[in-house]
């Protein structure tokens, strides 16, 4: 159970590259950077802007976030499997493979909205099923 | 692998890279998340997690910067900043 779209609300997000797409409050719109910290209704994101970071924390209901998950080369092409199934099946999660961003190198951008991730960090993985559909 | 492990193994990378950063308290706080996630799904946490942080105060140890390790006969002994000790034996 690699780090996949599917899995990804149940996984770790501490450490993800992650973008706000969409927020209740237009001033975190466009937010960029890597979740630090993850708390039960937040997740504090550090945003290094020319040398300088600073951490800036984004409740997750009423916020959409797009994870960029690098896949570990070995199982590239199954992970191709999974995300096209994934594009018929998700509703909530759009995936574009994105050869403009990064080099192309196997990245899948996820989208999700904040409300699925709604529970403490450490209880995710048992509550929140593989299923889209809660 | 199942999505605990890999979390586990995670936190512990993130753990690592915050204490070299002189990130402390967030490495407790990786560190934490780890023992709770591997408690809740009843995973032993692996042998050099265990190793390299503190059962006493949770910090991620650096030997040399915030732990002093030290070799006795037939053991290891760590001593962390908090001042807890922790004793492996080893062969040879
Ligand atoms: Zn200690």
């Amino acid at each position: 159970m690699a780090l996949t779209p599917e899995t990804l609300p149940r996984h770790e997000l501490n450490g993800l590259p992650v973008r706000v797409v969409d927020s209740d409050d237009d001033g975190r719109v466009g937010l960029e950077g890597r979740v630090v910290i993850e708390t039960t209704n937040t997740l504090s994101i550090e945003v290094r802007t020319d040398g300088e970071s600073r951490v800036v924390t984004v409740p997750k209901s009423g916020s959409t976030f797009e994870f960029a998950i690098t896949d570990e080369a070995a199982d590239s092409t199954k992970e191709s499997g999974t995300t096209s199934k994934l594009a018929d099946t998700q509703p909530g999660g759009t995936e574009r493979s994105a050869p403009s961003d990064s080099a192309g190198e196997g990245v899948a951008y996820v989208t999700v909205d904040g409300s699925r991730l709604l529970s403490r960090p450490a209880r995710r993985t048992e509550t929140n099923g593989d299923s889209p559909w809660q | 692998m199942d999505v605990a492990a890999e979390r586990i193994d995670r936190l512990h990378d993130l753990a690592r890279a915050a204490a070299a950063d002189g990130e402390d308290d967030r490495a407790r706080y990786y560190v934490r998340l780890a023992r709770r996630v591997a408690e809740r799904n009843r995973l032993e946490l692996p042998r050099t997690f265990r190793r390299f942080t503190c059962d006493s105060c949770d910090a991620y140890l650096r030997p040399g910067t915030n732990a002093r390790v030290r070799l006795q006969d037939g053991h290891v002994v760590v001593t962390c900043d908090c001042g807890s000790h922790a004793r492996y034996p080893y062969d040879g």
